[in-house]
């Protein structure tokens, strides 16, 4: 083998693993966020707003 | 995918279809969302501004309140543990997106809102937006918190934050752990960069009979807020009932409360405030150069207001505060 071609053959290889590696990496590298990106639909039970706007029993 | 928060000191990593500690931010499909964005669960227009408590911003208004479900820390005496610890899932809401929630307070001229009762750091973005848009309408915005947050969002905030009352609950990071599944670090810092950005502060800490309510304990409070805050921050002393899960333990007694004052006011704080019980002295504004009585209360009504200006009537001396 010439060592241009054992050359080559090392790029490859190299390439195999840092493809093969990176996936998985960053599957699990976790996405950060400061600010979060609004629901359309409320996961509760959504009332009119009269129905909420009251005196507060609540302190602060 | 996994993400992770980076709002609050907690920085949860947040699995797929999870939710943070706050139980509000939650990961769907590797993307951070607030799913109590434009849905506040109490909206509350009879407010005075001294409920919050602020003494010292805007007395004797009434002030736009609301506030959403969920909370970053998980206090074992919360007084609002209904709406803070509740899941959204199980909440009530109305539709109150930000440009209406301006215009409400505009139609009934208030002159400022407050994000309040749970913990308006959790509804961030709402928080923000309404905050932005209310700045743009001239109507000020009021911020009741733990402060519980990093620094980065924090700065962000306080460009459209008028006022707020921060909550200093303890002076030890072992109680904030226990108590509250917090740091007390973070809490400092938002206390100290609040007060640099120069809006207008004030501190509360609740008194917990056998947790904080020891002479030394107090005085190490008051000393902390006095070098970094300085001495013209108002600090109140907030009466603690038996609540959530601290139950076991009795209502703060008044004569702690007045002891906790004596202790703030020796240290050198210029106005030290008593909460959530009725007190002739402590709910007193005193000018701290000449010890004239500026404003009197009684609970959250004011009986008279003699500041002049920002100013103190008799001594001229500038009172800490936004008189208008």
């Amino acid at each position: 083998m010439t060592r241009r071609k054992f050359i080559r053959k090392l790029i490859k290889a190299g390439s195999v693993i840092v493809l093969g590696t990176s996936w998985p990496v960053r599957k699990a590298v976790p996405r950060k966020f400061v600010r979060a990106i609004r629901l359309e639909k409320y996961p509760g039970h959504l009332r009119p707003l009269r129905d909420i706007s009251k005196p507060s029993k609540w302190s602060g | 995918m996994k993400v992770q928060c980076e709002l609050c000191p907690k920085l949860c990593l947040i699995e797929p279809g999870q939710s943070g500690e706050c139980r509000v931010r939650i990961n769907i499909d590797g993307v951070l969302r607030s799913v109590v964005y434009g849905f506040p669960c109490s909206v509350s227009p009879y407010d005075p501004v001294e409920k919050k408590p602020l003494f010292h911003f805007l007395p004797g208004t009434r002030i736009l309140s609301i506030a959403t479900v969920g909370c970053n820390l998980h206090c074992q005496n919360c007084q609002n543990w209904e709406i803070s610890q509740a899941n959204p899932e199980e909440s009530t809401a109305a539709f109150l997106p930000p440009e209406r929630l301006v215009e409400l307070a505009k139609k009934n001229n208030y002159l400022s809102i407050a994000y309040t009762y749970s913990e308006p750091i959790i509804f961030y973005e709402y928080t923000y937006d309404c905050a932005k848009l209310a700045r743009q309408a001239n109507i000020r915005n009021v911020l009741v918190t733990a402060g519980y947050i990093n620094e980065q969002p924090w700065k962000r905030l306080l460009e459209y934050v008028d006022a707020a009352n921060i909550d200093l609950k303890f002076i030890s990071e072992d109680l904030y752990w226990r108590i509250c599944s917090g740091t007390l670090k973070p809490v400092q810092n938002s206390l100290i960069a609040a007060k640099a950005s120069g809006i207008h502060v004030e501190v509360t800490n609740l008194i917990i009979p056998t947790l904080n309510d020891k002479p030394e304990q107090i005085r190490e409070l008051c000393r902390w807020v006095k070098t970094n805050m300085g001495s013209e921050t108002p600090l109140h002393f907030s009466r603690f009932f038996p609540q959530y899960q601290m139950r076991h333990l009795p209502p703060t007694s008044p004569k702690t409360l007045d002891m906790g004052r004596e202790i703030a006011i020796s240290e050198g704080l210029n106005y030290v405030y008593i909460g959530n019980i009725l007190s002739k002295e402590g709910q007193n504004t005193y000018c701290p150069g000449c010890k004239e009585l500026l404003i009197e209360r009684s609970g959250y009504t004011i009986l008279q207001n003699r500041v002049k200006d920002g100013c103190c009537p008799k001594c001229s001396k500038e009172i800490y505060g936004v008189w208008r």
